[in-house]
């Protein structure tokens, strides 16, 4: 048996090195993630494990300090993602199985917080229900503070319920309504068949939901900054003492604290959820979803998101009007200083730079994605699945302790000394002002990082719904790997590819935690300047950087669904599999 | 084939471009307000024709920046901050020391002995209060640390972390010498050793302050000057700033809202500092920097944009806005014992006070 086993598993290696071209490919795909991802996180994990590292992990797991700084990151992460999923569960809920007008409009808001920069919304939450807040303070007259938990799950709550209203939507969609005609014809009632039938075949997707929220959050740097007030939580932590105190080694064993919870909870989704998942999606649904009429259910639900999408619509019209505004709730004259200081002065170095990287970025995030998407499902690579799971870390792992990865690994040039030729610098110094092009490869590589993971699932979603057969007719018909792949697979995945492609750029575009710490004289980004405004209390300038955000981010993908995009059937239905 | 050629020579290029760019450039590592950084940097470029470019960091930030970096620096010229930062960089060794013939301009007080730093500005610290929110809550602007402690402002104070901030260190350290002073008066022999520094006494009543005021802090801040604002918004009723920095708010926008007033047993203040980084990439550059930013002119430039700190040149003009040391009760600041102790301090700050949770 074990003969066998290993006489076909070096089959399986020869007949996956038939093949150079796609050899090589695998081989480059396979040094990039592990420089770009794994060696970060290997020297973040062996400094926090160093001589210098362990005794302060006993220092902060039994310091009642840090314990309620732990304590208070999972509680907020636990609530941001029991508000946020039972906030997707909503509006999806309501797009699925009730017939009340405005849904197109409820779906946009939905989709609004994705493309907007981390600092937007808790900014514009202050100038609205701050202490001294327009609504708080103007409206209803309390001094209303906003500073903390509650405030902080609020605002993280909306700016990521987006995950779990896709995520639910789609798995509503694809519930077979004969099952709750099957319920209704034996007798049970609406509320019956939801709790009976709709609840339990959508638990996968509420708890995947529930740990992605988890996930996020307990990652999220910028609100916190923002919002937090005394309420300390790790990835502020983890902030303070690189940014303030340099000490790179309680910094990494911070960052192995957060990193176990996102982890195990990664693990939990990947090995554990998708095994669950008891609904079989058989393509397409029997029939209509039913309907729900009660008109209780039906007004009420249909009220409460529209008084959420009005409270969204209120913060994001809050910010391109702060944008104008001389300083927001407190002179309230129209200018367009803000935009100048973004466009004409200091901003405009940030947004170039910002800009360039994420379109330097963004293909090869895409292509990355939907290689390895090839690589996993459907070539004989041995260890894919290894591949796979080290790609998926790229966005697992809290994006602060990528940041440190990159400041420990890449601060020097890494050399190795070879018999011959002496020492050669393997990897040259990428970080900081002094790093290869001004540190921006750095930062480029953390966005490509970023973004990968969410362009390889779409693309192993859109390759598993495509047969097989059709690349193997291509094949025994003559053509090679490559040219399959170039002509068969890829315009069939090409709606996977889009969608990959515009995730990446809004991910490249936004992103701070992963890059606080690799901005250089040099290289300047977007976000990490609007950090410094909000900071600052210059709201206008912040505003006016994230309606400039938006519109480049809105402009870019209007660009890619004119280059990459096509609308036929066939493969809209591949993407809306996805 | 050809992407990779493209490839090739545009990674050339770029690396032509920026090592010809490297001859007349200069970074600064720039700590006051962003808009002064702005104006020095402009009229440094037009003074000399040098690219000059900065990145604006918060004292502390900037100190663990330079620590960072120290193989291989990013910056060239560390300008403005309070002094205790480049007096701990210097006893690292990240600073170059730089004998600039203007540098015999300034006072003996406000530049070091050794050469490592010149003042470039001096400013004294103060409360900067939001008048409406004070009267809501019952409190008079306050004029004295104790009056920070008052249970009334609990959640409605703000200053920055010493951990980053400049601003906060030196608040820190006045209490310090304030807490020294006081054991001093009680018993000889206490509150200073016979090198004239804090004795530990005095550095845990000064900790025992800000445990007790930290109950009162509603978020440190990352820089020194952000407290203001929080306090022109009304988000916090005081703010622990430099004085110049909620004069600078009254200038703009903030006139009826906020008030300075000014601890009476005494307050601290900060000597803006200004050195060259050891192994400064563009130190021609970073020298000239150095010698323009101790003239009159250059120091003059702060006025124009609201920063309203004192020039240390005595033949720049000051502004009538700004605030005379002489007018205020400015305690005996050792600027090298607070510098010395600078990195230990805020360590001890950070772990013990920063993340404690309010009751």
């Amino acid at each position: 048996m074990q003969a066998r086993l290993g006489a076909s598993q070096i089959r399986r290696v020869r007949q996956f090195a038939q093949d150079p071209l796609l050899v090589i490919i695998a081989i480059a795909v396979i040094v990039f993630v592990v420089i770009a991802i794994l060696l970060p996180l290997a020297a973040t994990i062996s400094l926090s494990t160093s001589e210098e590292g362990l005794p302060l992990f006993e220092r902060y797991l039994f310091d009642s300090t840090y314990q309620t700084i732990i304590v208070n990151t999972v509680v907020m992460g636990v609530l941001v993602a029991t508000i946020g999923t039972a906030v997707g569960f909503l509006f999806a809920f309501v797009q699925v199985k009730l017939n009340v007008p405005f849904k197109r409009f409820m779906h946009i808001v939905a989709l609004v917080p994705v493309i907007s920069p981390p600092f937007a919304v808790a900014t514009a939450t202050i100038v609205l229900f701050g202490r001294s807040g327009i609504i708080s303070r103007g409206v209803f007259g309390v001094r209303y503070d906003i500073y903390g938990l509650d405030g902080l799950t609020a605002v993280l709550a909306l700016s990521f319920f987006t995950v779990a209203y896709l995520n639910l939507r789609g798995m509503m969609e694809a519930l077979d309504p004969a099952l709750d005609e099957a319920a209704t014809n034996l007798g049970a009632g609406k509320w019956r068949t939801f709790r009976t039938i709709t609840l339990p075949m959508l638990a996968p997707g509420i708890a995947s939901s529930f740990l992605l929220l988890f996930v996020e959050s307990i990652a999220d740097l910028g609100n916190p900054l923002v919002l937090g007030g005394n309420y300390e939580v790790l990835a502020t932590r983890i902030y303070i003492t690189v940014i303030g105190l340099y000490n790179p080694v309680g910094a990494a064993v911070l960052c192995i604290i957060l990193l176990m919870p996102s982890l195990t909870v990664y693990l939990v989704q990947r090995y554990w959820i998708s095994r669950a998942n008891v609904v079989s999606v058989t393509g397409k649904p029997a029939g209509k979803p039913q309907t729900i009429n009660h008109p209780v259910v039906r007004w009420g639900l249909f009220l409460l998101v529209m008084f959420i999408c009005g409270l969204i619509v209120l913060i994001y019209a809050t910010i391109i009007i702060g944008a104008f505004t001389q300083v927001p709730g407190v002179n309230n004259t129209f200018t367009y200083d803000h935009f100048d200081f973004v466009i004409n002065g200091l901003g405009r170095e940030a947004m170039e730079d910002t800009t360039s990287l994420s379109i330097i970025a963004t293909p090869i995030a895409g292509v990355l994605g939907m290689v390895i998407a090839f690589l996993v499902a459907r070539s004989k690579l041995p260890g894919r699945g290894a591949l796979d799971f080290a790609t998926m870390l790229g966005i697992a792992v809290p994006g602060t302790i990528i940041g440190i990865g990159y400041l420990l690994v890449f601060n020097n040039p890494i050399t190795a000394t070879l018999p011959v030729v002496g020492e050669v610098t393997l990897i040259p110094k990428l970080t900081g002002g002094q790093g290869l092009f001004g540190g921006a490869l750095a930062i480029v590589m953390v966005y490509v990082i970023r973004s990968v993971p969410a362009a390889l699932r779409s693309g192993t979603a859109a390759l598993s719904q495509i047969d097989p057969a059709i690349e193997e007719a291509s094949i025994s018909l003559g053509a090679d790997n490559a040219r399959t792949f170039r002509r068969i697979t890829l315009p069939l995945i090409r709606p996977a590819f889009l969608a990959g492609l515009i995730y990446a750029f809004a991910r490249s575009m936004t992103t701070i935690s992963a890059i606080v710490f690799l901005t250089t004289p040099q290289t300047k980004i977007m976000t990490a300047q609007i950090l410094n405004e909000v900071e600052n209390g210059r709201y206008g300038n912040a505003f006016a950087y994230c309606t400039l955000l938006i519109g480049i981010v809105l402009i870019a993908i209007g660009g890619m669904y004119m280059f990459v995009g096509s609308r036929t059937g066939a493969e809209r239905t591949i993407e809306g599999g996805t | 084939m050809r992407f990779k050629l493209m490839l090739v020579t545009v990674s050339l290029m770029l690396l032509l471009v920026s090592s010809t760019m490297a001859q007349d450039t200069l970074t600064v590592l720039c700590t006051p307000q962003e808009d002064w950084c702005v104006a020095m940097t402009q009229a440094f470029e037009e003074e000399t024709g040098i690219d000059t470019n900065y990145v604006r960091l918060s004292s502390g930030e900037a100190l663990a920046r330079v620590r960072a970096s120290q193989d291989n620096p990013e910056f060239s010229i560390w300008w403005g901050g309070p002094a205790d930062a480049f007096i701990a960089g210097s006893e690292e060794g990240l600073l170059e020391q730089y004998e600039s013939p203007n540098a015999e301009d300034i006072p003996v007080g406000y530049k070091d002995a050794d050469s490592y730093w010149t003042g470039v500005y001096v400013g004294a610290l103060g409360f900067c209060s939001n008048l409406e929110i004070l009267e809501e809550l019952g409190v008079e602007p306050p004029t004295s640390w104790e009056d920070l402690l008052a249970p009334e402002l609990s959640g409605n104070v703000a200053m920055a972390h010493p951990a980053t901030s400049g601003t906060a260190f030196t608040a820190f350290w006045t209490v310090v010498t304030l807490k020294a002073n006081e054991l001093e008066a009680e018993e000889e022999g206490t509150g200073y050793d016979e090198d004239g520094v804090p004795t530990e006494a005095a550095l845990d009543n000064a900790f025992e302050y800000f445990a007790a005021l930290h109950q009162n802090i509603l978020q440190y801040t990352r820089s020194g000057a952000a407290p203001g604002t929080m306090a022109g918004q009304g988000e916090v009723a005081v703010a622990i700033i430099f004085s110049h920095d909620c004069t600078k708010l009254q200038v703009e926008g903030f006139q009826d809202i906020v008030t300075t007033t000014f601890p009476e047993e005494g307050t601290g203040y900060e000597i803006g500092g200004m050195a060259i980084l050891a192994g400064a990439p563009e130190l021609e550059a970073a020298q000239m920097w150095y010698d323009w930013a101790l003239t009159p002119e250059a120091q003059e430039i702060g006025q124009t944009v609201n920063s309203l700190q004192l020039p240390t040149n005595p033949d720049a003009a000051v502004s009538d806005l700004s605030v005379v040391l002489a007018d205020v009760n400015v305690i005996e600041y050792n600027f090298q014992a607070a510098g010395a102790n600078r990195t230990a301090l805020v360590e001890r700050f950070d772990a013990d006070i920063a993340p404690e949770p309010v009751d």
